[in-house]
């Protein structure tokens, strides 16, 4: 008996591919779902261990993930193996490629936060003149971050931003403790914006629980787990993607899956290999670059809340955590950089051991007298896409299947280091004026792609000649091929891309679905 | 024996119920015997030993590196990491002995805590997030930074700490591998 031909080839289960899945197979379309990693079982494959039961007391396997700095011994099985999994990079300028093969993606351990973008992104080259806009505007997927929101079930407080619009929130009522709300007012004296997080809430919120079952529910949606695809096929009469190639990862035994359409979702870096590998929808000779992501200085500040000093600081003296939207160059320039950063803040940590300068005795009693005195805050600032930031396909490095994988080459540049230094001088003041005392400050930035937010290389456009996708994540060469993930993003401001993946990608859905319904697809 | 036979035997066996299976108690390694360094040379154990206990001693009874064993579990750890560490290590131990002898004549496991305050003077700077640029002050930051955390992590220290502290259970959700 010949397979079933589904309607919906649909590569990738994390936010993007489990959106499309959810929104087509609702509407009756028949999809079938390839993901590279293996199923589990939530609550069979998930115990709970001390860490001196772990065979490296928790320090993990040296050199396992020599690029996935968020690895940890309880969390090894998750990460995609370097081994298995190998790509390339210029020696001097290591990017780091972090992934998840599991079902679910890496949706199974992000960070939650789900701010919208703004019209100071879809449009950032009228603002700026920088770059290119985006083919749609906020306006037009509005209605889709009206959606997701619910569906991720993320918790926020309205405030009314032009540049960080809001949402459908579950209400955050938290208070703020003394040595926030300090820090808060300081920024307020100096027009710095705060808010509370904008967070997706429950005990797990992955693709894998809050989307996959809807539409499975449908009865619609077939998953085949361990597939990881070689390259799309194309029907040589007509020249569209009639379905995909791919390896089963244990067995290794080679299969095809047939569909009249193909959504490709299997993460920004992952979803433009298969394409480069495949050899279609790149006749723009784009395919691959405008690479960016969002930089991070991680602990930009570190900093001791003086009063809360001693070991046991008073309810509501510390605690809690908030967030500086982008507040520079939102009208006109008044930066030596375009565009802007935001800052995740929160008091009421201790600060590492290493801040200490000693050891013995009086380190262990400077970390008594500073448990719960902490202040801290991180750096998230946007990165300018640039058509030199790019992979391509590297046929010398291939992974276990035998399929050739990226050469991944990513610089940040003046734009984000003067902005990276402006941050850390701006949050320092701000500790100050806040009467926290500075242990460091930096403007170190992690290396390109260790924020796990990488994004463009597919990227949309109205002119077929200088983007590979229109506004509806469409190819512009192969009509029935779509790219749903962050590859398909023009820019990114310095907002965390989940929410905005997920409603792209019900916009597209939509948008698939009515025109198969037409007959147009 | 074929399959025929083979099922008939498992037929023959009385069946158990997944509750009456016996659940069994098993100790880590670390908890029923003694490692056998292999990595480091013996003046490199020495000195990372006397190190350890000068970073995190046995205070107020709560277990120290040595009572943890935070100097071998490094050896083991060590001897399975890249070269570059590998090296920081090495180095930044024979600096250790290097300068023990310079000032005072005597390894590094020899010296009394005065003595050794001097050696250990990088650990008096501040941080920052410059690397050092000097082998010894390098080694220093890596070794605090591990056997704090090799302490922190065994089960001589947590059995003690979560005794006063529920939070301090070293507990945490394992992901299993799934094949």
């Amino acid at each position: 008996m010949p397979a079933t031909k589904y309607d919906v080839l649909i590569i990738g289960s994390g936010a993007s591919g489990a959106t499309a899945a959810r929104q087509l197979t609702k509407k009756g379309i028949k999809c079938l779902m390839l993901d590279a990693g293996p199923a589990f079982d939530y609550e069979k494959d998930r115990v709970l261990r001390p860490v001196y039961d772990l065979p490296y007391r928790g320090f993990g396997k040296p050199g396992r993930f020599p690029h996935v700095t968020q690895a940890n011994e309880f969390t090894a099985a998750l990460w995609a193996d370097e081994k298995q999994n190998p790509y390339s990079y210029p020696a001097n300028d290591p990017y780091y490629w972090v992934r998840i093969r599991r079902i679910g993606g890496k949706t199974l351990v992000w960070g939650r936060a789900s701010w919208r973008l703004s019209d100071y992104e879809f449009k950032a080259k009228d603002h700026d003149g920088f770059g290119d806009n985006w083919p749609l505007s906020y306006a037009d997927l509005a209605p889709y971050y009206d959606q997701a929101e619910p569906l991720l079930r993320v918790s926020g407080r309205k405030e009314g931003w032009p540049q960080l619009p809001d949402g459908i929130f579950l209400p955050d009522e938290s208070s703020d403790s003394q040595a926030t709300g300090r820090f808060i007012a300081s920024a307020k004296k100096r027009g710095i914006p705060t808010t509370k997080q904008r967070r997706a809430q429950g005990t797990l919120a992955s693709s894998a629980n809050l989307i996959l079952p809807d539409a499975l529910a449908t009865g619609n949606l077939t998953i085949v787990a361990n597939a990881v695809v070689r390259e799309l096929t194309v029907d040589k009469k007509t020249g569209l993607v009639d379905g995909a190639n791919f390896v089963d990862s244990h067995s290794k035994r080679e299969l095809h899956a047939k569909a009249r359409i193909v959504v490709v979702g299997a993460s920004c870096l992952e979803s433009t290999r298969i394409l480069l590998n495949s050899g279609v929808a790149n006749s723009s000779g784009v395919l691959g670059h405008y690479l960016f992501d969002q930089f991070y200085v991680k602990n930009t500040v570190q900093a001791i809340v003086p009063e809360a000093r001693g070991g046991r600081p008073a309810a509501g003296m510390v605690g809690g955590t908030g967030y500086i939207p982008r507040f520079t160059n939102l009208k006109g320039k008044n930066k030596d950089y375009i565009r802007g950063y935001a800052v995740d803040f929160g008091s009421g940590g201790t600060p590492d051991p290493k801040y200490f300068p000693a050891y013995g005795e009086e380190l262990q009693k400077a970390i008594a007298n500073h448990t719960g005195a902490g202040f801290n805050a991180t750096t998230m600032g946007s990165v300018l896409p640039r058509f030199e930031n790019h992979a391509a396909i590297d046929k010398r490095t291939v992974d276990a299947w035998g399929i050739a994988s990226l050469n991944i080459q990513a610089k940040y540049t003046d734009n984000e280091f003067k902005m990276a230094k402006d941050a850390m001088s701006t949050l320092a003041e701000l500790c100050e004026e806040s009467g926290f005392e500075l242990l460091e400050k930096h403007d170190k930035m992690v290396p390109p792609g260790e924020s796990i937010h990488e994004l463009g290389t597919c990227r949309m456009g109205d002119n077929p000649k200088t983007s590979v996708l229109n506004q509806w994540n469409q190819s512009h060469d192969v009509k029935n091929l779509f790219v749903v993930d962050g590859s398909s993003f023009v820019t990114g401001g310095s907002q965390n891309p989940t929410l905005t993946i997920t409603a792209l990608a019900m916009r597209a859905s939509d948008y698939m679905a009515e025109e198969m319904r037409k007959g147009n697809l | 024996m074929k399959r025929r036979g083979f099922v008939g035997a498992l037929a023959a066996l009385p069946t158990v119920a997944a509750q009456d299976f016996p659940k069994l108690e098993f100790a880590v390694p670390d908890f029923g015997a003694d490692p056998n360094p292999k990595f480091f040379s013996k003046p490199h154990l020495a000195a990372l030993k006397r190190l350890g206990d000068l970073i995190l001693p046995a205070i107020n009874g709560t277990p120290g590196a040595i009572e943890a064993r935070a100097p071998e579990f490094l050896d083991f750890l060590l001897g399975e990491s890249p070269a570059d560490r590998q090296k920081l290590y090495r180095d930044g131990l024979e600096a250790l002995n290097a300068q023990s002898r310079r000032k005072f004549a005597k390894a590094f496991a020899d010296l009394d805590a005065t003595e050794a305050d001097q050696v250990l003077a990088p650990m008096h700077k501040p941080w920052t997030y410059a690397d050092p640029v000097d082998p010894l002050a390098a080694f220093l930051r890596a070794a605090k930074a591990d056997v704090l955390t090799a302490t922190a992590n065994s089960r001589e220290w947590i059995s003690v700490v979560s005794q006063r502290n529920r939070n301090a259970s070293g507990t945490a959700i394992y992901w299993k591998p799934v094949e």
